[in-house]
């Protein structure tokens, strides 16, 4: 199996699926000549030509708007927003368009688009190249969310999304493209939307959380484990749905639960996860439910100690794991 | 051998059956409109939102519109055009008291939003001008699926012609020289605001030349004028000659929507000179002047047109709402691996 890393993750993707199916295009600023800023569409157009693979101009409404129309007609479009801080021009496009299609029209059409953007801070992109947006898609049905964390799942993931009937919002943690490596299945591998994954077993207490988040918390829980603490950490990987299933049955194992995320605190989805966990699974729990995410500024500021500062890290995290061991 | 001598709908290729077909559609679509104004004064109907002086703009487009093949993304004025490409009356009635077999959305959606995946009109939103880069999206669809001879049209008023999305569908569309054909029905008013306030030039169509495709102005309440600036353009989107913008000059004959007030905004007098261009009389005239429709013909029509209303109106009201379970229905479809 080869070892990739999580962009290499993304180009295998894309370029499998494609060669799979006729149907699937890939649109989006920069992602055709150029390969896309990050190079995650490098040699696709040379591949599969300027029909499918096609630069945009900077309209995010259109990348978007484009992609849904192209799935009108039974394309399975696959848009890029260069940067996820730049989603906001297309929200009209996913949450009153793609996302409503098939309910507004009584199921008479669909829009299997995916919509897929770089998000997250750490790489000294300031207030504009750093920010994590995955909370104002949550709270919409028809649309789902998904934030993969390993090569593998980048790749899964990507390949059910595309094949998915409905749109998929997936976020990339541009962090971890050059960082993580990993086995990747060649071929059209998949991974299940809605499905969250054990990454380290544990019975003291439970960690959520996803992204870049989750090799923080696994980097905290060994730190911990030399204690004698025995974290559980969870990847969520898909943010809507989220795998309840998965979330309580570790909350009625551990009886403790931290959710950690990049994201600000306030309005975040560690809150969705927290309200679950008290609604479904207050008797099991030895300790109020806590969340650690990002203080209520804007990510990120571009100086080194502001952005160092706003960042969650191993140790921070680690710290809120032992606190809540400690209750 | 056609000449410059013969009637306008001769040179222009429709014949008498179409011509009396399309009438009949417009009295339809006007009786239809004034009855869900009836309907929502006695509490019967929710929402109406006017098609009422656009029918003549919107018919002659149908016209020009491959049934089934092109595709049409309209907006909420557009009940006159659905009309005319095979909605009936009670598919109206039932989508405007937003019944179980609605055919646009199953009662999801409020008056105005009409689609039918079959005869490939498209489902939008209320957001006004976000359907245009839909349209862009599907014409561009056709380059990777290597499809010729199909074209999209795309109806919006002059108030969408601010909007971002709008202006984002027509640079994709002249871009790629997409075949799409933007239809502007100018009715001079974006619920309130006039023209003035809303579009920074005299005609919309000269917008088009930013977007690298050709703009032409139409009397819209001319159905000739429109069918053939509308049959010019979609011929010539169908053999990938480009887009071009389109802008029917009309004017709505009622307020906006039943939640509207035009007294504020129009004086009696506008609304009256304009009553007296109305499309359908002037559409009337040119049957009964070529000798196509007597008299007799007429009110026969109308006559039958207004029974068919009141059966549909019966029809709809009588048909089942949807079920309160079906409230979650179709938010996902099902996931094949």
């Amino acid at each position: 199996m080869p070892v990739l890393t999580f962009l290499e993750a993304i180009r295998s993707a894309l370029h499998d699926a494609m060669a799979a199916d006729q149907r699937i295009i890939v649109l989006g600023e920069d992602v055709a000549v150029k390969g896309g800023v990050f190079l995650a569409t490098d040699g696709l157009l040379a591949r599969f030509g300027e029909h499918r693979v096609i630069d945009m101009p900077i309209a995010e409404a259109a990348i978007v708007g484009v992609a849904i129309g192209a799935a009108i007609h039974g394309l399975l479009p696959v848009a890029e927003i260069q940067f996820a801080d730049y989603i906001y021009p297309a929200i009209d496009q996913i949450l009153n368009e793609a996302a409503r299609l098939r309910y507004r029209s009584n199921g008479d059409w669909s829009c299997p688009i995916v919509v897929r953007a770089p998000f997250g801070a750490g790489i000294h992109g300031a207030l504009y190249h750093s920010q994590s947006v995955e909370a104002l898609f949550t709270s919409t049905p028809g649309i789902k969310v998904v934030v993969p964390s390993t090569p593998a799942d980048a790749k899964g993931l990507l390949i059910t999304a595309i094949h998915d009937p409905d749109p998929v919002v997936f976020f990339e943690h541009k962090q971890l493209y050059r960082s993580v490596r990993g086995d990747v299945p060649d071929g059209m591998y998949r991974e299940p939307i809605g499905k969250a994954a054990v990454r380290r077993s544990g019975d003291d207490l439970s960690v959520f959380s996803y992204g870049l988040m989750v090799h923080y918390a696994l980097t905290a829980a060994e730190q911990l484990a030399a204690d004698g603490i025995d974290a559980e950490v969870i990847d969520l990987r898909t943010l809507a749905p989220l795998d309840r299933h998965t979330i309580l049955a570790s909350v009625a194992k551990t009886g403790r639960a931290l959710i950690v995320h990049e994201d600000t605190l306030t309005g975040g989805v560690g809150g969705e996860i927290a309200a679950l966990i008290a609604e479904h699974a207050f008797e099991y729990l030895d300790a109020p439910v806590r969340r650690l995410g990002a203080p209520d500024v804007f990510a990120a500021p571009f100086a080194d100690p502001l952005e160092a500062h706003f960042m969650l890290n191993p140790q921070k995290i680690a710290a809120a794991m032992r606190d809540l061991a400690a209750y | 051998m056609e000449s410059k001598d013969d009637p306008l709908h001769i040179r222009l290729g429709l014949s008498p059956e179409q011509l009396v077909a399309g009438l009949r559609t417009m009295i339809t679509a006007r009786e239809t409109d004034d009855r869900l104004w009836l309907l929502s004064r006695q509490g019967r109907a929710h929402f109406v939102v006017t098609s009422a002086g656009h029918e003549a703009s919107q018919l002659g487009c149908a016209w020009a519109i491959h049934i089934g093949h092109d595709y049409v993304i309209p907006y909420y004025r557009d009940m006159a055009l659905v009309m005319a490409l095979g909605q009936s009356p009670l598919d109206i009635m039932l989508h405007a008291m937003g019944r179980r077999d609605d055919p646009s959305s199953g009662g999801r959606q409020m008056f105005g939003h009409f689609s039918s995946r079959r005869l490939r009109i498209v489902s939008g939103s209320s957001s006004v001008g976000s359907h245009l880069v839909h349209a862009a999206g599907i014409a561009l669809a056709f380059r990777a699926t290597g499809e010729r001879d199909i074209a999209v049209m795309g109806l919006f008023g002059e108030g969408a012609t601010a909007e971002g999305a709008w202006h984002e569908g027509l640079t994709i569309a002249g871009i790629h020289q997409l075949p799409v054909v933007f239809v502007c029905e100018n009715n001079q008013y974006a619920i309130s605001v006039p023209q003035r306030h809303e579009v920074p030039v005299e005609d919309v169509a000269t917008k088009a030349t930013g977007y690298g495709m050709p703009g032409v102005v139409v009397d819209g309440n001319d159905v000739f004028a429109v069918y053939a600036a509308a049959r010019q353009a979609m011929d010539r989107a169908r053999a990938g000659e480009g887009p071009t913008l389109i802008e029917c000059k009309t004017y709505r004959l009622r307020p906006h929507s039943n939640a509207d007030d035009d007294r504020k905004y129009r004086s009696a007098e506008e609304i009256e000179a304009w009553r007296a261009r109305d499309p359908i009389l002037r559409f009337e005239r040119y049957l009964i002047d070529h000798g196509l429709l007597g008299p007799e013909q007429l009110e026969a029509m109308r006559r039958e047109v207004r029974a068919e209303v009141d059966a549909a109106t019966d029809a709809a009201e009588a048909a089942p709402w949807p079920l309160p379970d079906s409230l979650t229905d179709h938010l996902y479809g099902s996931v094949s691996r």
